[in-house]
Formats: C-alpha cells, structure tokens, sequence
C-alpha cells in the first residue's frame, strides 16, 4: 500500500504524504514518509518548539548550570520540570527555573541590559555554581538582542564563570529536532576541548544522547562501572558542564539516542577521530548486543558475558513472568522519533508484543528508515501526526495500550485507552535489564488497570 | 538481509559518506569472520567494524547456520550481494532527502 491519506485529512491533502502503511514485500527505497518539515497550516501538530528541544531535551539536564532563557517568564516555566532527570547532587537542575522575565518595554527598549543584570543576580544568588547556559526566546531574537556579548562581557567581569550561550529560539525551526542540532553544533565547536579530564582508565567513553530519565544513567553507568570503563562524560544525564567539555579525549562515542546528539558524535568523529558506535539501550536482546560491541571495540569480551550473565539471571524471569502475560497485545509508540525504532522489535521480541502504530513528532526520515526496517506489516507509520489523525488511527488498529507524551496522553485519557509516558516514562528507568522489565510492568499494569472503564461510566446511572 | 536491516543502526547514519564506509567496513569484516579469517584491527576504524562485524556474524551463526556452510566462494558472493542491496536501499535508492546535505 503506498502512502494513506487518512479520512480526516482530506481537506489537508498533503498529509498523505506523512503517512504510511507497510505491506509485505515494500521497503524504504519505495515509500518513505516526509519528515522534518514544516507542519501544514491546519494540522493540530503536538510538536514542541526548537527552544524546547536545545533546553529541556538536552541542556536543562546538566545538574550544575544555571539555565537563563532570555525571555517571557512562559518559555522557562513551560520547559521546567516537565521531564524527569534526577541527578546525583540533589537535583539541583530541577529545583529552580531561570528567566530575565522580558516584558513589552523590554522588547520595545531592547533586553540585553536586563539579561546581563539577570545573569549577575543568578550568580550571586547561587554563588557555588559557576557555569551558565544561556537561550534566547522568540521575542529576544526578533527584538535582535546580542546575548553572546553579554555573555563575552560578563566573562571579562568574572573569570571563574563560563556561560555557553544557545541561539535557538523557538521559530528557527520546524520543531524541537532543531534545537538539538544548535545546541550539538555549538557545543562541539565553542566548548569542547576546553578542559582536560582525568583519565583513570585505559578504556575511555562518550556515552552520547541518554538523558537520565528516572535513572537511566544510573544504570548504564553502573555497567560501565562493572567494566572498567571510565565514562568521560555523558552527554547529558547527570553530566557536569565541564564533563562536556572533556569529550575530544574518548576513545569511542556510544551512542543511544541518534536523533537528539548524534550531531556531536559525527563532529567528534571529524574533529578528533573518535569512532561512533550506534546502540539500543532498550530491551534484553538489543541491550546485551550494544554491551557486546563496546566489548569487542575494547577486547574485554569476558568482562561483557559475565555481566549479561549476572543480568539476565536476575532479571529475565521477571521479564518472562510479563510476557507471559502481554503476548499479543496491542501497542502504539507516539514519542519524538527514536524510541519508535528502539523498542518495536525489542517489544515484540522480549515481550511478545504488537506495535501496530507509530507516530514520530521530530523523526527525520534516517528515523523512518529504520522504524520501517523494524516494524510490522500493516503497522501504520505517521510523521507529525495530528489529533485528528490519532483518533482515526486509533479506530483502526484498536491498540490496547499508548505509549506517548502528556500532551497526547491527555487525548488518549479521555477516550479510555491506557496510555503510559513513553517520554518521562510512568515508574522507570526503562533503560538496561532492569529499565526492560519496568517497562513491562508499567505496560502489564495499564492494560489491567480497572480505572480506564470506570472512568467511563456514568456514576449516578452505576449508583 | 532482513537481519541486517533490523540489527544493524551503522548502515542509517545520517550521510551517504558515513553509511558507504560502515556497510563496507563491516560487511567485507563479516566475509573475512565468516571463512574464518583473522582482521587486521589496526585503527579504531577497524575495531569498531569488527565490533559491529563480531556481533552480526554471532547472529547469522545463530540464525542463519547454513550460511556457514557453503564454499567459501559462494560465501564470498553472498556478502557481496549483501553489501550492493543494502548500498541500493540506503544511500543509491533511497528516498532520504538529507543524506547528500554538506556538513551534519
């Protein structure tokens, strides 16, 4: 079947081309959806901004920056707390939001005197953190506010402080997808090879686009551990800023999340010969093959096989005890774009799980080639969906559980359907032996949940 | 092909350049693993095609154990095969619009 044009599109045309439903036979050289566009006017896209993606996907997680966004109070409250990344220092990262507060007269007057007096007030009033991130917003970029001279000037004032600033605001692109590219791009050349990091190991990693949501870091890092590997720094869950710094002196760029940091792996590759290394952190099967590649890179394949051993006998029959119970459900992945390739198989393997729909808000289409080479037939793939389009979606495939973000998952709530945060998940970490069988269990305790029917009823008519 | 195409992320990095090196850096790796060959791993470019190369022969081994069987020439074809189709479906016929953008 070539690209749907689903029943609720049809004043909106275009948007066959976003859609597409796999048959037996077809590959990506003959349907591939169009991605990483403009949304069309009159779609109602749930795509985040490009501020969003540069500040609350990747630089908000850094657990010892102050994060400055140079504009309306909004843009910072709405990019706070809304993704869960503990750190180890007692989440600083999460416990304050930053803003110049811009008003109208700001924006008629320019704001660059209030940002530069924004940033000495954060820093008196946290005078043990050194380090800043600083975004501009809509407004300060439309108003052409210079926040790098601010930043290069409050340097000059105070050389203990280092401040990075991201010019990203939300319009520069035509979703969050853009904001990870600046702030890759701008970090790779302003900052790293800044610091020298202390070596203590003679195996040395990035581990690359892994945000540390409810611990995934913990648990990657405590495999690391396991093995000897020193992890210079991870970009970015539970990372310090001059960890990022200290990047150009890896051996090898492990790499979990492609879409969001795969920029700076490729520009560390160029710059400094580190190789990159592609890898699922997610599910048994796929887990176990990125921690035999690492292995084999570094020849400590005993090391690896002893600690899969370990993992696999502490976790896998919980895993089966789930599987057992899952086989043959229903699932739809509606996340950003990476998570839809790195779990449709790994949940159909390890958990005897259908994907039946996958909605990607910032894939470009390298995501799609790989979701369709990983996907069922008759799964339905949609880029930038609509929520139009999930509600039809929905009918057609009939899913038993959603995973998706809260703002889709509010949709998905109100029609009964158990929906779980594939974003920020609901109980993880999802990532590793362990993060696999959290998942499974979130899965296994939506689908039996009582609350989606009851919450249906009428109650004086049940009374 | 359709191991390789579910098991292996190197083959959809984001440029043609990059997916041209990886498939036949590990590829001709799996041929040389495949016939019992010994790699020379001299770079780091090599130990990571090995490292993807490795895990992909462990797979076909595990998966496809005819394969392991047949003369070595005809092995040899087969990854040859192997390395022209999954050129075609990423980089020579593929519909992905960014893979020949300068710069990432």
């Amino acid at each position: 079947m070539p690209m749907k044009l689903l029943d609720c599109d049809t004043v909106i045309p275009e948007r066959e081309q976003h859609v597409y439903i796999k048959e037996a036979g077809e590959d990506t050289t003959q349907f591939l959806p169009v991605s990483n566009a403009a949304t069309i006017p009159g779609t109602l896209s749930e795509r985040g901004c490009a501020f969003c993606g540069a500040k609350l996907v990747i630089g908000g997680v850094l657990k010892d920056t102050i994060q400055m966004i140079h504009g309306p109070f909004g843009c910072s409250y709405d990019t706070w707390h809304t993704k869960r990344y503990p750190s180890d220092n007692g989440n600083f990262q999460l416990k304050y939001a930053w803003s110049t507060n811009v008003k109208e007269k700001n924006v008629v007057f320019g704001a660059e005197k209030l940002l530069k007096q924004s940033i000495l007030e954060a820093f008196d009033a946290m005078p043990t953190i050194k380090r800043m991130f600083i975004y501009t917003t809509c407004s300060t970029a439309l108003i052409g506010d210079d926040p790098k001279a601010v930043a290069k000037a409050v340097i000059a004032e105070r050389p203990d402080v280092d401040i990075f600033v991201v010019e990203c605001p939300g319009f520069a692109g035509v979703s969050q997808s853009k904001g990870h590219h600046v702030l890759n791009m701008g970090w790779i050349h302003e900052k790293v090879g800044q610091v020298e990091p202390k070596i203590t190991s003679p195996y040395t990693i990035n581990f690359i686009g892994d945000y540390n949501i409810q611990g995934d870091t913990d648990v990657l890092q405590r495999y690391w551990h396991k093995l000897g590997i020193q992890v210079l720094a991870h970009f970015t869950g539970n990372a310090t800023y001059d960890e990022c710094r200290g990047m150009h002196r890896a051996q090898l760029n492990v790499v979990n999340c492609a879409r969001s940091a795969g920029y700076i792996a490729n520009e560390l590759h160029k710059k400094y010969g580190i190789p990159r290394l592609d890898i699922d952190s997610w599910g048994f099967s796929y887990m176990a093959t990125g921690l035999r590649k690492v292995g084999d890179f570094f020849g400590i394949q005993d090391k690896v096989e002893e600690l899969i051993e370990e993992e696999e006998d502490k976790w896998k029959p919980k895993l089966d005890w789930y599987k057992e119970r899952l086989k043959g459900k229903k699932m739809a992945i509606w996340t950003g774009g990476p998570r839809l390739w790195h779990w449709t198989r790994a949940v159909e393997d390890d958990l005897g799980v259908q994907v039946v729909a996958m909605a990607s808000k910032f894939g470009h289409q390298e995501d799609f080639e790989k979701v369709i080479a990983r996907g069922r037939e008759g799964t339905v793939y949609i880029d930038d969906g609509n929520e139009l389009e999930f509600f039809e979606v929905i009918d057609m495939v009939k899913p038993d559980v959603i995973f998706t973000g809260p703002r889709v998952g509010e949709l998905v709530k109100k029609l009964h359907i158990p929906y779980v945060n594939g974003h920020a998940y609901h109980n993880g970490p999802y990532m590793g032996f362990e993060g696999f069988v959290n998942l499974a269990r979130d899965f296994y305790n939506a689908v039996n949940s009582p609350l989606w029917a009851l919450a249906g009823q009428n109650i004086q008519e049940v009374q | 092909m359709e191991m390789i195409q579910q098991r292996c992320l190197w083959q959809f990095v984001s440029r043609a350049h990059d997916r041209e090196e990886n498939i036949d850096g590990v590829l001709t790796l799996v041929g040389i693993l495949l016939t019992g060959g010994s790699p020379k791993l001299e770079t780091p470019m090599d130990r990571l095609h090995y490292a993807n190369a490795n895990n992909l022969v462990s797979e076909i081994k595990t998966d496809l154990p005819w394969l392991g069987h047949l003369p070595k020439d005809d092995l040899f074809a087969v990854v040859t095969g192997a390395i022209k189709r999954i050129h075609e479906i990423t980089v020579k016929k593929s519909k992905n619009g960014e893979l020949f953008i300068p710069g990432y």
